[in-house]
């Protein structure tokens, strides 16, 4: 009984460290934002595999092709693809 | 005592349990309807950023890889009505012709829904399926697109702005490639819109009018 009680508190300590939105849904959707600008503004790149956070709306983005970008918002608030 | 198999199992589940995520309710599918406005003013919150020296201008007639088209298939003309045999009094010829001026392409026409920019304009922006850096790159496409109408219009030439249609047609495209997957019912409103909105863009005083 006691080893049954147990089980089903790890289990509810499990279900709660894992439930709720994690920060990694967080990371794929920037990901797809950033490929989806990068495209939009022409440059090639495929797909955007990994960012790294410079400043708020400032990223530098590896793209699968081996490029990188620093993708950003100009003081004319405009988003801006700079090849690095 | 449990069996080891019974806890590994249990444990299994828990992590699925746990892991299963929350997916996003899918946008409203509500239709819009309303007045015809048109707010030129584009999607897309104005944010502080740092000006880049080498930075690459967004250009709406940029080379991108062309995305999939969305299917156009016209909405279904309204079938023609029964005619009871008996009571055709017309002639062959006169049905014909009667048959003739159901042209498809009117009657899908007028079972297009009105345009409501604002309403599409309003979808866009609060869309969950594009993101922020997206949503800011179209607005300054859009931005730039009818700058370009502007002063087409504004240099006082007569000529069509047939020249425009491509550019505009490729924007649209872009917006249907990036909404297709994730905001279906909106690309649809969009595509469906297409028309329309260029109808609103070509003529000079419709646009005069809204811009």
């Amino acid at each position: 009984m006691i080893t049954r009680a147990r089980t089903t508190a790890l289990i509810f300590a499990l279900a709660t460290l894992f439930a709720g939105s994690s920060p990694a849904a967080d990371d794929v959707a920037l990901l797809k934002d950033l490929t989806s600008v990068i495209m939009l503004l022409g440059m090639p790149c495929g797909q955007v595999v990994s960012a790294k956070r410079q400043a708020d709306n400032d990223h530098i983005a590896s793209c699968k092709d081996g490029n990188r970008y620093r993708v950003f918002v100009n003081a004319e608030g405009r988003a801006v693809a700079q090849k690095q | 005592m449990m069996p080891p198999v019974r806890i590994v199992g249990i444990l299994s589940f828990a992590l699925a349990v746990g892991c299963a995520g929350v997916k996003e309710a899918p946008p409203s599918a509500v239709a819009q309807s309303g007045p015809l406005t048109v707010d030129p003013a584009p999607a897309g919150p104005r944010q502080p950023g740092r000006a880049g020296d080498e930075a690459v201008a967004i250009e709406p007639v940029a080379s991108t890889p062309t995305p999939p088209s969305m299917s156009h298939t016209p909405p279904k003309a309204a079938p023609p009505p029964a005619k009871a045999p008996a009571r055709v009094s017309a002639s062959p010829p006169a049905v014909e012709q009667a048959r003739k001026s159901e042209d498809p392409a009117v009657v899908a026409k007028q079972l297009e829904p009105p345009l409501d920019v604002a309403a599409l304009k309003a979808r866009l922006r609060d869309t969950n399926a594009i993101g922020i850096f997206t949503k800011l790159a179209l607005k300054n496409q859009v931005d730039d697109l009818l700058q370009r109408f502007r002063a087409h219009y504004g240099s006082g030439q007569k000529t069509s702005v047939a020249s425009l249609r491509q550019p505009y047609d490729m924007l649209v495209l872009k917006v249907l490639a990036l909404l297709q997957d994730s905001d279906p019912s909106l690309a649809r409103a969009i595509s469906g819109s297409r028309e329309a909105i260029w109808g609103i863009l070509a003529d000079p005083d419709k646009f005069n009018a809204v811009a």
